[in-house]
């Protein structure tokens, strides 16, 4: 029977690409006060950041429950006898904790094997649409969970910001804390390493950022696959994946938007650059 | 969610039993933020320590009633107080059962006073109130628990969410309080320790029993920078540690304020708390022995717990290692300004040299500063022309691997900074950094000191004259038109970023009415203004 995989909304995979290869997403939550939202589906993006500049309130955000968790491993039970669960950094959120413990609550008998991807946003995206990519094409468990931990040291990202608060007001700003207060105004770019957020660069204008992304992404020889994701700037991400286009003429690229669980923890104006592939 | 009126005694018991759990899964993450006064012990674990000896013995009051259960944690909380935090902790658990005296149940309001008690119980108690501690966070939560509770609400729930809020925003600004955090870049332990409880008695409140068991707590991520400082320069004010002695005495008719004022002549960081028939000490001291002999007459000697700060410190440093990003390579600069130094420090220069146009610092200045930071390799990057030279003169008189990226102006040395890579090797940043520094535009604005003619210009003794990449090119008769002048001979079209930083005789209403202007003349560029502070130079301009 063919593996499932299911990954967590932080993947920001886009619903079609998703519902496409078979991936189930299990939500994370965002809260404004006393009002939850599950991410991506009771709370879009473009619904979202209005509402940061409305709320009084600062968003929060929590780990899926556990009851999500057991129904979609239930759920799937029903399809096949075997999935794959790729969460994101557990040194960003408590999701791979609550995905491994809820996999003893499951009612069915299904072998279920969850994997720390050590990373966020579409580079876990981009680690899941490899593994349904090769589960769809007949690998078993064991042989998807090769590849996946074989792609992990293979990804990278890197995402610029306009601000770095929204990041350690969530305490996720990790060892990016070297860039956090610079009395001159400077563009961050921040990649995750070893699982957490890492300083990269820093740049002195939104136009050199963006070179910066492109840059980062030109460099790569081989590319197996690639997606650019923004938050409030659309045009900016269609300039870039336009750019990219010419270097890489016959590969996808994914576009996707970060989920409003990402969002509140990097704010607006983020865009990115997720790449699996060989630098060099 | 229905309102929660009051709490009793068993809700005291559960809800301080919930957040000791809570504690439990972040008391490492605690310890690793160690660093006041002195790698004093595992803060976060001697919290926790702390806490289940004030659980255990909640258990032991004879009925449900608040008043019962807060004396009995209290007592619990000062037998089973371990290190710094723990015995203000037990103060704080003090504070709540003398203001909780005789109730059975506690309103919000209430909860909102005992906490404000709590407070003031917990400054009491130290000879030498530290702001920026575990002190500061217990008094600005407990000021926001009684503003919400006269203002807002006196539910219980709302109450405590309001306290743990404004505990989260005093946590994460205890670096501006205290330099030794800052220089760590880390928030204060104790403080966060203090918000966690919180934060586990507020899920506790709130129900959240899914949220205590599957999720952890989040360490507070501190307001300032984490400046590229080596991990070893963290807290070298109070070398040699010593030990770090605690012990409860036993006796009758003690006197804790008698004792504390003793005390304060033989060690550091002293806290004396209890009442006359049971004292709990925490010293600081090169002499232990010296204490016990003293204290030994005044009653009977428990829990005596005597640890090498030394140790402790060395522990220390190797987990601070993990948490930055390994900084392999320091960066000295030469700054004059007090302005620009901050923005320096803020960009991750590991060490300032003062120095500029008429104040050259020397060999050995450079020297020093390069030998005072620990790591093995260093940039300098000398901010002046006359400065190259000193600078280069440094490899040879040092064992550490030099190199000067020789940046001429300010302008260069700010674009080098940012080009720094925490990745990248030594060369590759020397590399990038050089690169980066001649992609950079500079301009001086400063007054002539006499009448001279030169490049074509006749200058009369204090007109303004301006520089381009050190090319003396304008005069006029203020600096401001001279910043316009020199602007007007630079290609603008491809310029993104301009920065000005105006002097220490230039007023910043002046200054931004220069920025402004320049933003309407040319609305695609990016124009910055900042304080530099500098001597001599009306302005300094970057166009990048």
């Amino acid at each position: 029977m063919t593996v499932k995989i299911v990954t967590d909304s932080t993947s920001d995979l886009p619903v079609e690409v998703a519902k496409g290869l078979g991936i189930t997403v299990v939500p994370l939550y965002v809260h404004f006060g006393a009002d939850s939202y599950r991410d991506g589906i009771d709370l879009t993006t473009d619904q979202f950041y209005p509402m940061i500049v409305a709320s009084k309130v600062i968003p929060t955000t929590s780990g899926p429950s556990p009851a999500t968790f057991t129904q979609a491993y239930d759920y799937l039970a029903g399809e096949t006898d075997q999935i794959l669960v790729i969460t994101i950094s557990h040194k960003l959120s408590a999701t791979y904790e609550v995905a491994l413990q809820t996999v003893d609550q499951m009612k069915r008998k299904c072998r279920v094997e969850v994997v720390d991807s050590q990373w966020a946003l579409m580079a876990l995206g981009l680690l899941a649409i490899s593994a349904a990519k090769a589960a769809n094409s007949g690998a078993g468990l064991d042989e998807v969970i090769a590849l996946t931990r074989k792609n992990i040291p293979r990804l990278d990202m890197r995402i610029a910001f306009d601000t770095l608060e929204y990041l350690r007001r969530g305490g996720r700003i990790g060892k990016a804390q070297a860039f956090f207060g610079s009395l001159l105004k400077v563009n961050p770019i921040l990649t995750i390493k070893d699982g957490e957020v890492y300083p990269a660069s820093r740049e002195r204008s939104r136009a050199k950022a963006i070179d910066y992304l492109y840059d980062f992404a030109a460099g790569y020889s081989h590319i197996d696959e690639m997606a650019v994701e923004h938050a409030t700037t659309p045009d900016e991400a269609e300039m870039l994946v336009g750019r990219l286009r010419t270097k890489f003429p016959k590969e996808d690229i994914y576009r996707s938007k970060v989920s409003p669980v990402i969002g509140a923890h990097v704010g607006p104006r983020v865009l990115n650059v997720a790449v699996l592939g060989e630098v060099g | 969610m229905a309102p929660t009126k009051s709490i009793n005694g068993q809700d005291l018991r559960e809800m301080f039993a919930a957040a000791t759990s809570w504690l439990e899964k972040s008391s490492a993450d605690i310890d690793a933020l160690n660093v006041f006064p002195v790698p004093d012990g595992d803060t976060g674990t001697n919290m926790l320590l702390t806490m289940r000896s004030t659980v255990e013995e909640s258990q032991m009051a004879d009925d449900h009633s608040a008043s019962r259960v807060a004396k009995a944690m209290a007592k619990g909380a000062l037998v089973g107080a371990r290190g710094n935090s723990g015995v203000i902790l037990s103060q704080i658990f003090s504070g709540l059962s003398q203001a909780l005296d005789g109730k059975d149940a506690v309103t919000g309001k209430e909860l909102a006073d005992a906490l404000a008690k709590a407070s003031s119980v917990a400054y009491a108690g130290l000879s030498n109130p530290v702001e920026g501690t575990i002190l500061t966070v217990i008094r600005e939560a407990a000021e926001a628990a009684q503003a919400h509770a006269a203002t807002v609400s006196d539910d219980v729930v709302s109450v405590i969410e309001a306290t743990a809020n404004a505990a989260k925003e005093s946590v994460a600004k205890t670096p501006t309080l205290l330099p030794v955090l800052m220089e760590a870049g880390v928030v204060d332990a104790g403080g966060q320790g203090l918000y966690t409880i919180l934060e586990g008695v507020l899920h506790y409140l709130k129900g959240e029993m899914e949220q205590l068991k599957l999720r952890r707590p989040w360490m507070v991520a501190s307001s300032v920078p984490l400046t590229a400082k080596s991990p070893q320069m963290v807290g070298v004010e109070e070398v040699p540690y010593g030990y770090c002695t605690n012990f409860v005495i036993k006796g009758e008719e003690l006197d804790p304020d008698k004792l504390r004022k003793r005390l304060e002549k033989r060690g550091q960081s002293v806290i004396v708390v209890g009442d006359n028939s049971a004292v709990r000490v925490h010293i600081h001291t090169l002499d232990p022995g010296d204490i016990m002999s003293y204290v030994v007459p005044l009653g009977t000697l428990h829990q005596i717990n005597i640890r090498n700060m030394d140790e402790q410190y060395h522990d220390f440093i190797e987990m601070q290692k993990e948490r930055m990003p390994a900084v392999a390579v320091a960066i000295v600069a030469v700054v004059v300004g007090e302005g620009l130094a901050n923005v320096f420090t803020s960009l991750g220069a590991t060490f300032v040299v003062p120095g500029g146009q008429t104040m050259n610092p020397s060999t050995k200045d450079l020297l020093q500063a390069v030998e005072a930071v620990t790591s093995e390799k260093v940039i300098i990057l000398p901010n002046n022309k006359n400065i190259v030279l000193t600078a280069s003169q440094v490899q040879s008189l040092t064992e550490k691997t030099i190199e000067v990226v020789p940046t001429t102006t300010i302008p260069q040395g700010v674009a080098a900074l940012l080009a720094f890579d925490y990745e990248a090797d030594m060369e590759t940043n020397a590399q990038n950094m050089n690169k980066a520094r001649a992609a950079v535009k500079s301009i001086e604005v400063t007054r002539a000191v006499r009448s001279t003619r030169l490049g074509g210009l006749d200058i009369k003794k204090h007109q303004a004259i301006g520089f381009l990449n050190g090319d003396l090119v304008a005069v006029g008769d203020s600096p401001a038109a001279v910043v316009q002048d020199v602007l007007g001979r630079v290609k603008l079209d491809t310029a993104e970023v301009i920065t000005i930083y105006y002097g220490d005789d230039t007023t910043s209403a002046e200054a931004e009415e220069v920025g402004g202007t320049l933003g309407k003349q040319h609305p695609q560029i990016q124009v910055e203004v900042v304080q530099g502070g500098q001597p001599y130079y009306n302005y300094i301009v970057s166009v990048e």
